[in-house]
């Protein structure tokens, strides 16, 4: 494993268009990114071989004249440099009326930094042929586990990332991987068919690969729980939420609303709240690409910050939000390392990375056994944020009742969590002693611009309404 | 284009390729509370290589990505690569469509527009709509793509087609003296209509002004539900994707030709077409990305199952005739006429965190962030609440909208009426 040969060839040119454009803006930084990501798929009947959807490979040049920010994207910044800095400026030549709506004050920083970072991994040292025997191995061993299994789909999925960061000042590079093992089983026991899925993940193929067994066990026990599942009387419950559950809860129903570009817009009610209680004391909440490694982690972000490790609730207060570069310059605070592109074709926004509830010093059978009458909540769906209502709406696959203290055989699926985000916070009444990241998910910020994150933390005990 | 032909045409191993390019310039405005923030220009060509080979009577595929700056040595290399990996993979075999050339224009007014002209109007467009007391637009993002996009393939196929389209992400904010909310617009459009953009705005703004005034009910509500054309597309597409030849082939489709969507319906019966344009529709292109030729495939008659659509291979493997991956989706509309919509009770939804469809858990629900309670006299702007029921339930007796709406790639009932939801 090793950084893009590509980006090293650019790099000089990359400086070069830095100097050429520094000439009429007072803010100039260039991204190059050059990212691999592959699928390896296999299902009953079919199987290939793909590029991921991740795959890009082109660079965003940042500008600023102190009134604007300026973005250009493109394939390629080799060739006739002065000629590419005449058509990117001339590009920017906006009309007066453009101009007269300048949001102005900007003040981007360029704080030097040199520095090369990689993570090490394995990938390499597989071939797609070993790659395509374990996703082989792994279906025919979904196949084989039991007859209601009417499809089994492996996947395993690579992400190879390469990142070059240049400004007047700065010069960094990186280079990670992150790797999926996916199955999924369409299966009908009863007259009802089920879907289910679930998935591994790490930095190291090996890891990958041995882990990946363990899903075909889990899937079946997912199917069969689905199977059984009838609809939840809608109501407020005690509830207690899988670590899955806690990071969807983290990340949809808070960490949305601390992404600090929308402190910017006036769209965070979290802004209001600053140095308050929002969540329960007992709770305490972090992001970072550099608090956990997992799928949101990076060395630095895609506007050249380090990655960082927020604490954002500390002991139920509201600490601080996270933050992309320009947002911070807005807010004359320091950027967090958590300013994200979808590509290098899209903006950067303050975005999550890995999100997480510390652990607590429960005992996850205390926790159970401390509830009359709820739900042990399984296994994320979806959820949507609400940054300036605190709405909640969360989805879990699954629930168990909990009658007297103890798990029931009564399944339930879905399940909707929904309420108001300060009510669910401050509802946490117990934390257990373990903890869990979930690194296989996708975020987008509203309904567009998708990132890779990671979310999680221990079991919650709460109470909301479910439906 | 002429030396990866060459290139590809040299390597006997090749049995056929596709290759596809798409390039996508755009321009785009970022305010905040107003003021511009960022300007953005984008001028990307992505290209996308599939190589075939034909082994022990299967097929193989595998794909790589060119960039400018790949050179004709690093081409050879790909190509080598690609067939090694095709060489792993061995799935039943398919023919690409072959023999067919054109151009195409999905009709769009952007091409009379410099694009940072035609941005600068949107944003007037926007703006202009602003002129509620105590409402304002906290974030407006404006994008303006122009795709141009062509696949070419070894059967000589070889198409291209033009298109634009345009997204505002706008929200609508009120500020009150107790508290300040927002609602999420995203308003996406091939045609620029300056009035309509206006007005799709200001409608938000209206709404968000009755959100600020909304409260959580304190009194129980059972009544009908109203959805609207959003929440419908989420209904329409569940259905839709389920029957696609794709989902039919992995044995993950809930339902078959001949089986009912509706058990006993006794209300307006589901009737679902695809296709491949739609005027007004963003989602409207000439062919596939197999390069296909895009008509339209009726799925779903009287609310039963009549037909499947998708692609080419996945077609040919259901012995089915490859409808092409079609992007529009039309319903029809129902026996609801306006007054339907004004009885009383009902809840009319107007903004959710997003509507739940599930139709293997057979449940339909979510979260409301707006809805009006008519109550036969008033209307009520009610918020706090969620909805869920039965799927099976609810598609037995509803009713659709006389009236056609547009969003995206959906074209059928403005609104609908649903019984059996549970509010809570």
């Amino acid at each position: 494993m090793s950084f893009s040969e590509f980006l090293n060839s650019r790099r000089s040119d990359a400086k070069a268009l830095v100097c050429e454009l520094k000439k009429d803006f007072c803010y100039v930084s260039i991204l190059g990114s050059d990212i691999k990501s592959k699928s390896v798929r296999v299902d009953r009947s079919t199987s290939n071989i793909s590029t991921g959807r991740d795959t890009e490979c082109g660079f965003v040049i940042k500008l600023s004249d102190g009134k604007l920010i300026y973005e250009y994207s493109l394939d390629d910044i080799a060739g006739d440099i002065p000629a590419l800095a005449g058509h990117i400026t001339e590009s920017f030549r906006l009309n007066a009326k453009l101009m007269d709506a300048a949001v102005g004050d900007l003040n981007l920083t360029d704080e030097p930094l040199v520095q090369s970072f990689c993570r090490p991994s394995d990938l390499h040292d597989f071939s797609d042929d070993q790659i395509l025997d374990v996703c082989i191995k792994n279906r025919d061993a979904l196949l084989g586990a039991s007859e209601y299994v009417l499809n089994a789909f492996a996947v395993i999925s690579s992400y190879e990332v390469s990142k070059l960061f240049v400004s007047e000042n700065r010069e960094l590079d990186q280079n990670f991987v992150w790797i999926n093992g996916n199955m999924m089983a369409i299966y009908r026991e009863t007259e009802k068919l089920v879907q289910v899925y679930d998935g591994v993940y790490g930095d190291q193929m090996g890891g990958v690969i041995a882990d990946m067994p363990s899903l075909v066990e889990k899937l079946l026990h997912k199917a069969k729980i689905l199977t059984r599942a009838t609809p939840i009387t809608p109501g407020v419950y005690d509830v207690i939420t899988d670590p899955s559950i806690t990071g969807l809860i983290a990340h949809e129903a808070f960490g949305h609303g601390v992404e600090m570009d929308q402190f910017v817009k006036d769209r965070a009610l979290a802004k209001k709240y600053v140095g308050e209680y929002v969540a329960s004391p007992i709770c305490n909440m972090r992001d970072g690409a550099a608090a956990v490694v997992s799928a949101g982690s990076y060395f630095f972000d895609d506007d050249g910050v380090l990655a960082g490790d927020t604490q954002i609730i500390k002991d139920g207060i509201l600490v601080t939000g996270i933050s992309d570069f320009a947002s911070a310059a807005q807010l004359g605070t320091a950027p967090t390392g958590n300013g994200r592109r979808e590509s290098s074709r899209r903006k950067a926004y303050s975005r999550m990375t890995n999100t997480f509830f510390e652990k607590g010093t429960d005992k996850l059978e205390d926790m159970i056994a401390s509830i009359e009458h709820g739900y042990m909540l399984f296994d994320t769906n979806n959820g949507m944020e609400d940054p300036k209502n605190w709405a909640i709406q969360c989805v879990a696959e699954y629930g168990i009742e909990i009658r007297d203290g103890k798990l029931t055989e009564n399944y339930v699926s879905p399940v909707v969590m929904s309420g108001y985000v300060p009510d669910l916070l401050k509802s946490i009444s117990m934390i257990s002693d373990d903890f869990v990241i979930t690194g296989s998910g996708m975020c987008g910020k509203g309904y567009k611009e998708w990132v890779r994150v990671s979310d999680g933390g221990p079991a919650l005990k709460v109470k909301v309404k479910l439906g | 284009m002429n030396t990866m032909v060459k290139l590809l045409e040299a390597d006997s191993r090749v049995s056929g390729y596709k290759i596809n390019i798409h390039r996508k310039e755009t321009c785009e405005l970022f305010y905040i509370h107003g003021k511009l923030e960022t300007v953005r220009r984008t001028d990307n060509c992505e290209k996308e290589v599939t190589v075939y080979v034909d082994h022990d009577g299967f097929k193989g595929d595998a794909q790589f990505h060119v960039y400018p700056s790949t050179t004709e040595e690093q081409i050879t290399a790909l190509i080598g690569e690609a067939v090694g990996k095709a060489l792993l993979i061995s799935n039943q075999d398919y023919s690409l469509p072959g023999n067919e050339t054109g151009e195409y224009t999905v009709d769009s007014n952007f091409s009379d527009y410099e694009p940072a002209d035609l941005a600068s109007l949107i944003a007037d467009a926007v703006f202009d709509a602003n002129t509620i007391a105590g409402a304002s637009l906290n974030s407006v993002e404006i994008f303006i793509s122009k795709h141009t996009e062509t696949v070419l393939n070894s059967r000589g196929l070889h198409k291209t087609q033009q298109r634009y389209d345009a997204m505002v992400e706008a929200i609508p904010t009120f500020n009150g003296a107790d508290q300040s909310v927002e609602l999420y617009e995203q308003y996406n459009f091939a045609a620029f209509d300056r009035g309509n953009i206006t007005d799709e705005i200001a409608g938000k703004l209206q709404e968000v002004k009755l959100r600020y005034e909304a409260v959580t009910p304190d009194f129980a509500l059972d009544c009908p539900v109203v959805l609207n054309k959003l929440e419908l597309s989420e209904l329409f597409w569940n259905i839709a994707e389920d029957l696609n030849y794709r989902s039919v082939y992995a044995h993950s489709n809930l339902r078959s030709k001949g089986e009912m969507i509706q058990s006993d319906p006794t209300g307006d019966k589901i009737g679902i077409t695809m296709a491949g344009q739609i005027p007004g529709c963003i989602s409207s292109s000439g062919f596939d990305s197999d390069g296909l030729s895009l008509g339209t495939a009726r799925l779903v008659d009287e609310g039963k199952v009549v037909g499947y659509y998708g692609g080419n291979r996945y077609g040919q493997y259901l012995n089915e005739t490859p409808t092409g991956n079609l992007g529009c989706l039309s319903a029809d509309t129902g026996s609801a006429d306006e007054a339907a919509f004004t009885a009383a009770p009902m809840l009319e939804v107007i903004s959710m965190s997003g509507l739940q469809v599930d139709f293997y858990s057979d449940y339909i629900g979510g979260e409301i962030r707006l809805a009006y309670y008519h109550d036969g006299e008033k209307i009520l702007p009610v918020t706090g609440v969620s909805i869920s029921g039965s799927l099976t339930e609810v598609l037995k007796d509803i009713r659709f909208s006389e009236k056609t709406a547009i969003y995206d790639g959906y074209c059928g009932p403005e609104k609908a009426i649903l019984d059996h939801l549970k509010i809570f």
